[in-house]
């Protein structure tokens, strides 16, 4: 009995946890079937009637299909690049056959810089990108994209390509394996699970960042959505109804992902954790 | 031939921009002269540390943050942690819900929040009105002692679920034979968590307590969306005010930036570094 009763006590504090924890993001997903004119009316009215079809105007009218693609060719390209420069690099930092004077210093190099202060290097990327013509572009966004996470990738897959045991590579080489077939068909395939959860790690930053964008693109027709949302929010303040659509529009496929797949996104995320 | 990639890469897009951002600091570089370099020495360091009151009142939000959050965050997630870990029913549940903000992007958190905190219908009074507390109901972003606590109460709301997953996973990384050999020798719930699981967990939040001040020194993003540093400074960090005296200041020298940002990785490293040590000694001196 009394144990039940300090369950019920531990209980509470952790409900109210919950409804601080969502209550904001379920308010905005319910102003996001409600028109602006029905949230000012009452603005925490449930959403009924449904209004579906603002999700297809802010799509077609607003913008959002643009953005919503950008952000996806960013993010699906970065992380491509990234986890295959990546997961190479990690390779030959973690197995002895590819040792070389140097290396372990290189690679606390990397390391250390995983935890640098963007600001660091912000600027002066910004002067880079308008010298080599690649300011105002996502090819120029994606290659700093790609350099910002790769220490982190490489720090995470080094230590699962270090365990890897010896005897496996050894074997793969009597079969007359190379250097490229031993990576691409021995190597990668057992690191499959640790690729995921960095495949995940940085395709949740990418499709998040925004300093980057905000410093290296300018133009309209190439804003990622972080970008998209920080001008909307500025253009078109009082729309809230609309504005709370396109919060929407960004967040749902990373949490409906989320959804399928929490384990993996815990995963991931909490490997990044060694990320400030 | 693994490594190319990499090292083109990281040279090119890292330790270049570093050096290059150090070579600046000690230039005024014009953008509007097609980036003419004039050397000044250390001029710019002087100007920063002797007279420059915005960074400084930056300098200061920025660490008032990178002290806070920590505080607030890490002890927050703790008791969390230890809630889920109790064998309540839905665990997973609240487990789920908790870890989803951080999966947000900063201008999406912002826009949420800035909606929480409108004076005459936000959240934030709305609930303050529930509970009788309607007098201290106010606009929060709109003064400049309200408006920095109302900013770390949104990364808390971002962090917090986060550092929880963290915990229990280190929770339950805590072997069973010593829990189970407390409670042979009688200790109770409450005296395994205290003695045991608490200081079990210590180099964990201690790691995630310097992630999290490292994370709030560089807070830019949250800040450019909701309060773009205002009011009256309230809420400039050092990662805004670099950007608004590159680019929107009509100063167009990127060499002053530059040297604010030296500055500031300086203290980032040193200060971490030197926690780091302070808290892993302390540590060793207990056993």
């Amino acid at each position: 009995m009394r144990k039940r009763l300090t369950k019920t006590l531990l209980f509470l504090p952790l409900l109210a946890y919950t409804a601080f924890s969502a209550g904001p993001y379920l308010w905005t997903a319910m102003m996001s079937l409600r028109t602006t004119d029905e949230i000012y009316r009452s603005h925490y009215g449930l959403p009924i009637p449904a209004h579906w079809g603002k999700y297809y105007t802010a799509w077609t009218e607003f913008g959002y299909a643009t953005y919503f693609r950008n952000s996806t060719i960013v993010s699906v390209v970065s992380v491509l690049l990234v986890t295959v420069i990546g997961a190479m690099g990690a390779f030959a930092f973690a197995r002895r056959r590819y040792a070389f004077p140097l290396r372990e210093p290189l690679f606390l190099l990397i390391f250390l810089s995983i935890m640098f202060p963007p600001q660091i290097m912000l600027l002066a990327l910004f002067q880079i990108l308008v010298q080599y013509k690649l300011f105002n572009t996502l090819a120029g966004l994606i290659l700093v994209y790609v350099a910002t996470e790769l220490p982190l990738t490489i720090y995470l897959l080094r230590a699962f390509f270090a365990q890897i045991p010896q005897e496996l590579e050894d074997a793969a080489r009597i079969d007359g394996c190379g250097d490229w077939a031993m990576f691409w068909r021995v190597m990668f395939p057992i690191a499959l699970p640790a690729v995921a959860t960095t495949v995940i790690l940085n395709l949740i930053y990418f499709w998040n960042e925004f300093l980057y964008a905000v410093i290296f693109i300018t133009k309209q027709g190439i804003r990622t959505l972080p970008l998209a949302i920080q001008f909307l929010v500025s253009d078109q303040y009082f729309d809230i109804g609309m504005l709370a659509t396109g919060l929407m529009i960004a967040t749902l496929p990373v949490l409906v992902l989320y959804l399928f797949l929490s384990e993996w996104f815990v995963k991931g995320m909490t490997a990044g954790a060694i990320k400030g | 031939m693994f490594l190319g990639p990499t090292v083109a890469l990281y040279l090119a897009f890292t330790i270049y921009p570093v050096l290059v951002t150090f070579f600046n600091s000690v230039h005024t570089l014009r953008m509007d002269l097609g980036m003419q370099y004039e050397y000044v020495g250390l001029e710019h360091f002087q100007e920063i540390l002797a007279s420059d009151e915005v960074f400084w009142r930056a300098a200061r939000n920025s660490l008032t943050w990178g002290l806070v959050a920590p505080v607030i965050d890490i002890p927050l997630a703790l008791l969390l942690a230890l809630g889920l870990y109790g064998r309540v029913p839905f665990a997973k549940f609240f487990r789920t819900v908790w870890f989803t903000p951080v999966l947000m992007s900063y201008p999406v958190v912002g826009v949420i929040w800035l909606w929480v905190y409108n004076y005459d219908w936000g959240m934030a009074n709305l609930v303050l009105r529930a509970i009788g507390l309607g007098e201290y109901a106010q606009a929060w972003l709109a003064s400049p002692t309200t408006a920095l606590p109302a900013l770390i109460l949104v990364t808390t709301w971002m962090f917090a679920g986060f550092n929880m997953v963290v915990m229990l996973a280190a929770i339950h990384a805590i072997p069973l034979e010593y829990l189970d050999a407390a409670r042979v020798d009688g200790a109770d719930g409450w005296r395994r968590t205290v003695y045991i699981v608490i200081p079990l967990m210590r180099p964990t939040m201690i790691n995630l307590a310097i992630l999290d001040f490292i994370g709030k020194m560089k807070q830019f993003a949250l800040v450019w969306v909701m309060t773009r540093g205002g009011p009256m400074w309230g809420t400039e960090t050092v990662a805004t005010y670099v950007i608004k005296r590159a680019f929107e200041w009509k100063t167009l020298d990127l060499g002053y930036p530059s040297a604010i940002a030296v500055i500031w990785f300086i203290i980032i490293f040193g200060l971490s570094y030197a926690f780091t040590r302070l808290l892993q000694r302390r540590e060793v001196l207990e056993f």
